[in-house]
């Protein structure tokens, strides 16, 4: 007990002393906790959410379309309803393939006639307002919140306006915009949103020449056998769709298809990051921490309680950063499992699965960042450890004489770099990682684009058609990610300039004394970041366009934007080293000379 | 002015505010001649280094004027001070501060590239330089493969690689066991011979006696400055063991 309250102690007093290093890796351990978790957390949530809104809306399991193409087809639609191994129905009902505006806004819909008072299948559930009677509309939640619409707003379906009467929602059809589930005369759907209207009311709409169809929503006795069902009930004389909930549900997951990638891949990209930023910020501690063994050995401490004190603290942090991670993955998922609103019910959060792995990210970004500077404290001999200065440099006569035929500042950068080639390849890879992302959202913006629930000739003048709900999605989760990147990228070039400007100070002293003047060594210390960016940042935009090409499927490629971006970023990471590049370079001259003393 | 290659006149340095305000350097005037040896002596803590560091312009004076090669100095921005050193000055620490990574010879060859020069001069300089002091055989030694002394030579040679009127040397045998100081030693006596100004701080006697004069400090002031004619070859000299 005692051992570990003073290695909590002793935890706790480094914490307090170096506040900025630990709100450094509690940022950067919980971006990437936080995205790789509710990335993970993705999987099986929206058939998690389709099969509450199953159970609380009486969802069929099988619902079954039959365009009207001059045949009658409720015929055959009722002889459904009378098959053996159905327990009930609903419908059959009619459906007319329309278009709705309001406030400027249109859309393409089906509308589902719907008794008055619902029967035992298929009964959605009011979330506002009422359900549907004469003259009134009922609109799914989905599209009424993409069209903005709420209960006593005006809708105006094929030339007929009706009042909103309430919103609701239905595991029936897929969440919008794929409620229509076949298109009209039977050919492929472009995508609606979803209106129940009474019987009459729809009866009354469908004598305007619109594509009409019917519908049915069957329940089974045994619903694992609604494959064998649909096999045995296809009718080559009418044409009918069967819906079974497997694949109602699976067309819900298409909402989804691009959030996860984008959340797992970026949630990788960050955590990289922040293995950069953190191993960058243990490696300019090392020496302090090899001292601070030292000392500890030096009163007797063991091995063990050593390796303890210096590596709790990363863990502890990662630890925190994670459960942080976890709690806004938790907090971020409902809204980005369900963007539609079509469905009612929770996500269950990250599973017992989801946390090991967000847990075994954090804990594998602390010790891949501390491990060697640990071991390394852990293996210098006391009285070395206590008189450690700054990690000693190979020696590189090649680039020594190459960066002699050079200008000072490429001098000294090129010497830089060379003194912790590590650091500069990890800052390389920082530099990618950052570019892959801002890549993939510059080549998702320029895709070409196809709105659902469009009028293919356009809606006319004053009138503008809904957002693409997973398009919006994708580009929203694609911008979180990119600017945690670039966030974490900022954070990760600033303490590596910061770094190795601390490291070097006695070196760039003497250089001082020698005549260098404060702007060359800025601009030595600023060249030392930026040769590692360019490569970093020519493999960023090909990595960028290999990880879009293989996941993303695109079709075209900003290449010109990506080149553009790849300049921005060394120029960036020019402009950014600069400010820690100059204070380091104004330190006097004197204080960094007698803090050196070997 | 005169033609003194260095001159203070009043020159203060405080450290701190308040009550933990404490003078380094209080209001000192000084001029150091062409060809010049001067030592600085006096207990730890009385200011000598940080004269030092003034008259090299790596500090700025709180009070006074520091003139280099007929030039104010204290004035100057920290790039035309940083100019101004790589011409004119030269620094020996007591901790050598060589680049760790760097060969002697290329530590050498460092302030020549510093200064603009062909990579072809500054190698031509340190070859000069290290044949000057001996260490031929030794110049593509990392610094860390070689002795105290050796080291303390490299830093006198880098010291004068861009050949500065004026060589500062911080406690330069500081660091040092006899043999080494002999051999450090041997090469001050050498620039003086040369006719290089120089200004070493030490506390040893016998680096003090290798020069023309001494200045003794005590409390950020002069207490004392004696001109000292014997200087290494005379009784001094003896003194320190150099005879011989």
């Amino acid at each position: 007990m005692g051992r570990a309250v003073l290695v909590f102690r002793l935890v706790l007093a480094d914490v307090r002393r170096h506040r900025a290093q630990a709100a450094m890796l509690l940022l950067a351990v919980t971006a990437a906790t936080a995205t790789v978790a509710l990335g993970l957390s993705l999987g099986g949530a929206s058939e998690a959410l389709y099969e509450q809104t199953r159970a609380a809306t009486a969802g069929p399991d099988i619902v079954a379309y039959a365009p009207e193409l001059g045949t009658p087809v409720a015929p055959a639609l009722e002889e459904l309803t009378r098959a053996p191994g159905v327990s009930g129905h609903n419908g059959p009902f009619r459906i007319v393939f329309a278009t709705l505006t309001s406030r400027g806004l249109a859309s393409l819909v089906v509308v589902h006639g719907a008794p008055e008072k619902p029967g035992a299948v298929d009964r959605p559930l009011v979330t506002s307002g009422h359900w549907v009677r004469p003259g009134g509309a009922v609109l799914e939640r989905g599209f009424a919140t993409a069209l903005g619409a709420r209960v006593g707003d005006r809708v105006t379906v094929s030339g007929r306006t009706y009042p909103v009467v309430g919103i609701a929602v239905t595991a029936a059809t897929s969440v919008f915009p794929w409620a229509p589930g076949i298109g009209p005369y039977g050919g492929p759907s472009d995508g609606g949103g979803l209106v129940w209207l009474t019987h009459s009311d729809a009866k009354a709409l469908a004598s305007r020449d619109l594509p009409l169809a019917m519908g049915v929503g069957l329940k089974l006795s045994d619903p694992a056998t609604a494959r064998a069902f649909i096999d045995a009930h296809r009718d080559s004389t009418v044409m009918v769709n069967f819906h079974p909930a497997q694949f109602i549900a699976q067309q819900d997951s298409v909402m989804l298809r691009d959030s996860q990638p984008i959340l797992v891949i970026g949630g990788w990209l960050l955590s990289f990051l922040a293995v950069a930023g953190v191993a960058a910020l243990a490696a300019g501690r090392a020496a302090e921490q090899t001292r601070r063994a030292g000392l500890l050995k030096a009163v007797g401490a063991t091995p063990g309680l050593i390796a303890a004190v210096l590596l709790t603290e990363y863990l502890g942090l990662a630890l925190l950063a994670d459960a942080l991670g976890l709690t806004v993955a938790r907090l971020a998922e409902p809204a980005v499992a369900s963007p539609t609103a079509s469905r009612v019910g929770s996500v269950v959060g990250p599973t017992v699965g989801v946390v090991v792995a967000a847990t075994a990210l954090a804990v594998a970004v602390a010790v891949f960042s501390a491990l060697r500077p640990t071991l390394l404290a852990l293996r210098t001999a006391t009285v070395d450890a206590l008189t450690v200065t700054a990690h000693r440099p190979r020696r590189r006569p090649l680039l020594t004489a190459l960066s002699a035929l050079l200008p000072t500042p490429l001098l000294l950068g090129l010497r830089l770099t060379a003194r912790r080639p590590g650091r500069a390849v990890l800052h390389g890879c920082s530099t990618a990682a950052t570019l892959i992302a801002v890549d993939a959202l510059l080549t998702f913006r320029v895709q070409p684009r196809w709105g659902y629930a469009q009028h293919r000739g356009g809606w006319g003048a004053g009138l503008s058609g809904l957002p693409n709900l997973r398009d919006d999605q994708s580009g929203r989760l694609l911008l979180s990610v990119t600017v945690l990147a670039i966030a974490l990228a900022l954070v990760n070039t600033v303490t590596m300039t910061w770094s190795t400007a601390m490291e070097t100070r006695a070196t760039m002293a003497v250089a001082r004394t020698l005549g260098t003047t404060p702007g060359q060594i800025t601009a030595g210390l600023s060249v030392a970041q930026v040769l590692p960016a360019l490569p970093g940042a020519a493999v960023g935009v090909i990595l960028g366009i290999g990880v879009y090409v293989t996941v993303g499927d695109a079709r075209t490629l900003p290449i010109s934007s990506m080149a553009g971006a790849a300049i921005a970023t060394v120029l960036a990471t020019a402009a950014l080293t600069a400010v820690p590049a100059r204070v380091a370079a104004r330190r006097p001259v004197t204080q960094a000379l007698s803090a050196e003393t070997t | 002015m005169t033609s003194a290659v260095a001159e203070a006149r009043g020159l203060t340095k405080v450290h701190g505010r308040g009550e933990s305000r404490v003078p380094a350097v209080d209001a000192v005037d000084l001029e150091v001649p062409e060809g010049q040896t001067l030592a600085v002596m006096g207990p730890s803590g009385c200011g000598k280094s940080t004269l030092l560091h003034l008259l090299g312009g790596l500090e700025r004076p709180t009070k006074g004027e520091v003139w280099l090669a007929g030039r104010r100095v204290d004035t100057l921005s920290e790039r035309a001070l940083a100019r101004l050193r790589r011409r004119s000055v030269g620094f020996v620490f007591q901790a050598f501060h060589l680049v760790e990574e760097l060969s002697a010879a290329e530590n050498v060859e460092l302030p020549v590239l510093l200064a603009g020069h062909s990579r072809r001069e500054a190698r031509r300089r340190a070859r000069l330089l290290l044949d000057r002091f001996g260490l031929t055989a030794r110049a593509r030694h990392l610094p860390s493969e070689l002795s105290g002394g050796q080291r303390q030579r490299v830093a006198v040679a880098r010291a004068l690689a861009n050949e500065p009127r004026l060589v500062l040397a911080d406690e330069p045998t500081g660091n040092l066991d006899s043999a080494a100081t002999l051999d450090v030693l041997r090469v001050f006596e050498d620039l003086r011979a040369a006719g290089q100004t120089l200004v070493i701080v030490t506390h040893d006697e016998r680096v003090a006696a290798t020069a023309d004069r001494l200045i003794s400090m005590r409390d950020g002031m002069f207490v004392d400055d004696t001109r000292l004619t014997g200087a290494a070859t005379g009784w001094l000299g003896g003194l320190a063991g150099l005879e011989g």
